[in-house]
């Protein structure tokens, strides 16, 4: 504790004009040390890394080793082998809330290393998502949320509006319900040049996606002893959303092979009239570099289900820090800095949602004083979606496993091999076999 | 003891002892763990004996017995075909008498890309929305966009014309070999016989050539399953499991569900198939042999 010193200072001084709360900050002498870590990689997270590592050295001259910087899901792979294998010689790991409790006990407990006056500066409640049987693992590095993005222009058009009012009933205006969504989306449809919307078609994120519509529809993937439950009236309506859709033409038909690239790239390609996807393809979608649809984008919070809740499937991306870390102090000052105030700045910057309240208000202050509409919009759609909306998946180690046996069942019924019920059916027996043998029942 | 020292056994022994840490050992391993609950991210499961149970469950699944059908069917047509265009290019390639070594080199190409790239490569060639065969039947008034990759069935040929693509040139590399090291003499004797150049083909090149057949077909087999990243890329075994094979299913069920024990089971099944295929060919290869000496 000896080379640990804490200091309170104001984190106006990191960043000019940024005028938050005082933030505690975790230096330290680290020569000597180096910290091995395994990072998520890619071009959406990997600007941090450029920052914070050079800023972190510069003021510990301590050293970080990146060992393995990899997409989410074979970064996922590489410490399950890890853990078989007892190599666990890293100190630091890029983790996920939905991921973190399939690791065990290899990651440390924050409680007990990071000063309460440092947790203080986090949102309470992604914390909480951040614990694992009541032990803190993961440092949050940003939200995500996904929330309705829609081309502004469609809905301007009066010809549009005139037809559709004819067609439907009712006025054309950024969806409020999943059912105008779909309505809209049929509306717009004019394949193969132009879709209505599109959704991502396979492994946990079609998974994801439907949980989240079972909860909007008022329903849940489970009980309170997590026996599948989903193969209700909640599910078979959320089922029959992703059909109808797909059978009226109104999504790409290559759709189920999609994932979040294949999603984002669509929007920006000026093909699709609304997309629900997460923050931090704001920026993305907004230059005219890009996107084909920069200048001319709404973004409404996600739709509500029948039940009359939003949807919200949320999670944090986080940083853990392995029990068999030699340097659990300068890990401790490292996981800081990657999630200090200094971090989440750049991050907000590019558009994702910061874990501190305290950068909330100072990213909405300097888009305001910037004059950015645009980003000043995405900042409050996703601030109040992420306070009112979200809710995680369950945070059970067998929720990857649980969605390998859902999505295969959910794509069956949308290409008409199965039935919704008899899919869901399917897919509920499956699901229990999985909770069975991880002894919930 | 100062026999056994000065005997064979001493210089057989770096071998036996690299081959048991090498190929044993980690063979009786994973034959352990397929009859354990074994799951990556808890170490205990390893030591926990649960006899026939992942076999029994895996007997009883049909997604499993699907897959492997599938994955039958896939080894014997996508060999089969690649047999049947090296052959071809085999053929082509050793008749040319300028340029050959040129087209040799070409031919490789395809070997030089991972199977990973093999993946991306094709998987944005058969794209419904963006792809260039689309577009290009586009050109041709094909308006409607056709789901390659969503199609059980063009979706399994697409996959199978990516395998098709990358190793093809593995069968004609060799058979080439094979048609360098046929004896003239016969060719010659044949012609001034009055044979064509089919009944040449049949009854001399084809015989000449089927043990270098059997070999391409023994290695292509057990080396096939190099296919996983690319169906892993285009399809990941979907939608709907209508693309799923045996590799796409023991890695995600060892790799992603964390159930190793479970994984290692079906792949001590499936090795019988690997067995199966290589002993065929392995006889189908003696034989061909012995048909050539008595000739």
């Amino acid at each position: 504790m000896l080379r640990l010193f804490l200091s309170l200072i104001l984190a106006v001084s990191f960043f000019g004009s940024f005028s938050a709360k005082a933030e505690t900050e975790l230096w330290g002498d680290y020569s000597g040390v180096t910290l091995r870590v395994k990072l998520i990689g890619g071009g959406q997270y990997e600007g941090l890394y450029n920052e914070v590592i050079p800023w972190w050295e510069e003021n510990t001259g301590g050293k970080i080793e990146i060992v393995t910087q990899k997409n989410h899901f074979e970064l996922d792979k590489e410490i399950k082998k890890d853990i078989a294998s007892g190599n666990l010689d890293f100190c630091v790991a890029s983790n996920h809330t939905s991921f973190a409790s399939q690791y065990g006990d290899i990651y440390t407990d924050l409680n007990s290393i990071m000063p309460a006056s440092v947790l203080a500066d986090y949102t309470p409640l992604i914390l909480e998502h951040s614990t694992v049987n009541g032990r803190l693992v993961q440092m949050p590095r940003h939200s995500d949320v996904s929330n309705l993005y829609y081309q502004k222009s469609l809905y301007e058009d009066a010809d549009n509006k005139a037809n559709f009012k004819a067609e439907y009933g009712y006025d054309l205006t950024p969806p409020e319900t999943w059912d105008q969504v779909k309505d809209q989306s049929i509306f717009f449809s004019n394949p193969p040049d132009f879709y209505g919307t599109q959704y991502v078609g396979k492994e946990e994120a079609i998974a994801g996606r439907f949980y989240e519509l079972v909860i909007a529809n008022g329903g849940a993937l489970f009980d309170e002893n997590y026996r599948p439950i989903f193969n209700s009236d909640a599910g078979v309506e959320a089922l029959q959303w992703f059909i109808d859709l797909y059978n009226a033409k109104a999504v790409p038909e290559g759709v189920l092979n999609y994932l979040w690239d294949d999603t984002g790239l669509g929007f920006a390609s000026g093909t699709i009239a609304m997309n629900l996807d997460w923050a931090g393809w704001a920026g993305f979608f907004n230059d005219p570099e890009n996107s084909k649809v920069a200048g001319d984008i709404g973004l409404v919070r996600a739709p509500m289900g029948s039940g009359g809740l939003r949807t919200g499937w949320s999670g944090s991306h986080s940083f853990s820090m392995t029990e068999s870390c030699p340097d659990k102090e300068a890990a401790a000052s490292f996981l800081w800095a990657l999630t200090s105030n200094k971090a989440q700045m750049i991050e907000a910057r590019g558009g994702l949602s910061p874990t501190r309240p305290a950068i909330w208000d100072a990213i909405i202050a300097e888009k305001k004083a910037e004059g950015d509409e645009f980003m000043l919009m995405v900042f409050e759609t996703f601030k109040m979606s992420l306070a009112e909306d979200a809710f995680t998946p369950p945070l059970i180690p067998e929720w990857i496993e649980f969605t390998n046996a859902l999505y295969p069942e959910l794509q069956a019924a949308i290409l008409g091999d199965k039935s919704p019920e008899d899919a869901l059916a399917t897919a509920s027996k499956k699901a229990t076999e999985i909770m069975e043998d991880a002894g919930y029942f | 003891m100062k026999k056994f020292l000065n005997g064979p056994w001493v210089l057989l022994l770096p071998t036996l002892i690299i081959l048991t840490c090498v190929v044993l050992l980690p063979l009786l391993i994973s034959l352990w763990t397929s009859f354990t609950p074994f799951k990556l991210t808890k170490p205990d499961t390893l030591y926990r004996f649960v006899g026939f149970r992942n076999y029994e469950r895996l007997i009883g699944d049909i997604d499993f017995w699907i897959a492997f059908g599938r994955t039958v069917l896939f080894l014997a047509i996508a060999l089969n075909l690649e047999l049947v265009f090296g052959l071809g290019i085999a053929l082509l390639i050793n008749k040319i008498t300028y340029g050959q070594r040129t087209l040799r080199t070409l031919m490789m190409f395809p070997m030089m890309f991972s199977p990973i790239l093999v993946g991306f490569q094709w998987k944005y060639i058969f794209n419904d929305n963006i792809g260039l065969l689309n577009n290009f039947l586009r050109e041709f008034g094909v308006i409607q966009p056709i789901p390659w990759l969503v199609d059980g069935v063009l979706a399994n040929i697409s996959i199978m014309a990516a395998e098709i693509w990358s190793s093809t040139s593995v069968f004609a590399i060799l058979l080439l070999a094979g048609l360098l090291g046929i004896p003239k003499d016969p060719l010659e004797a044949a012609r001034v016989d009055g044979c064509n150049s089919w009944q040449v083909f049949k009854n001399i090149t084809l015989p000449f050539l089927m043990p270098f057949v059997f070999i391409a077909m023994t290695i292509r087999s057990l080396d096939v399953a190099r296919a996983y990243d690319i169906v892993q890329m285009m399809t990941g075994g979907g939608p709907a499991k209508r693309t799923e094979l045996l590799w796409t299913l023991i890695s995600r069920t060892g790799y992603v569900d964390a159930k190793m024990g479970m994984a290692n089971a079906m792949s001590y099944i499936s090795i019988f198939l690997s067995i199966a295929f290589t002993f065929f060919f392995f006889y189908k290869l003696m034989q061909s042999r012995q048909q050539l000496s008595y000739e």
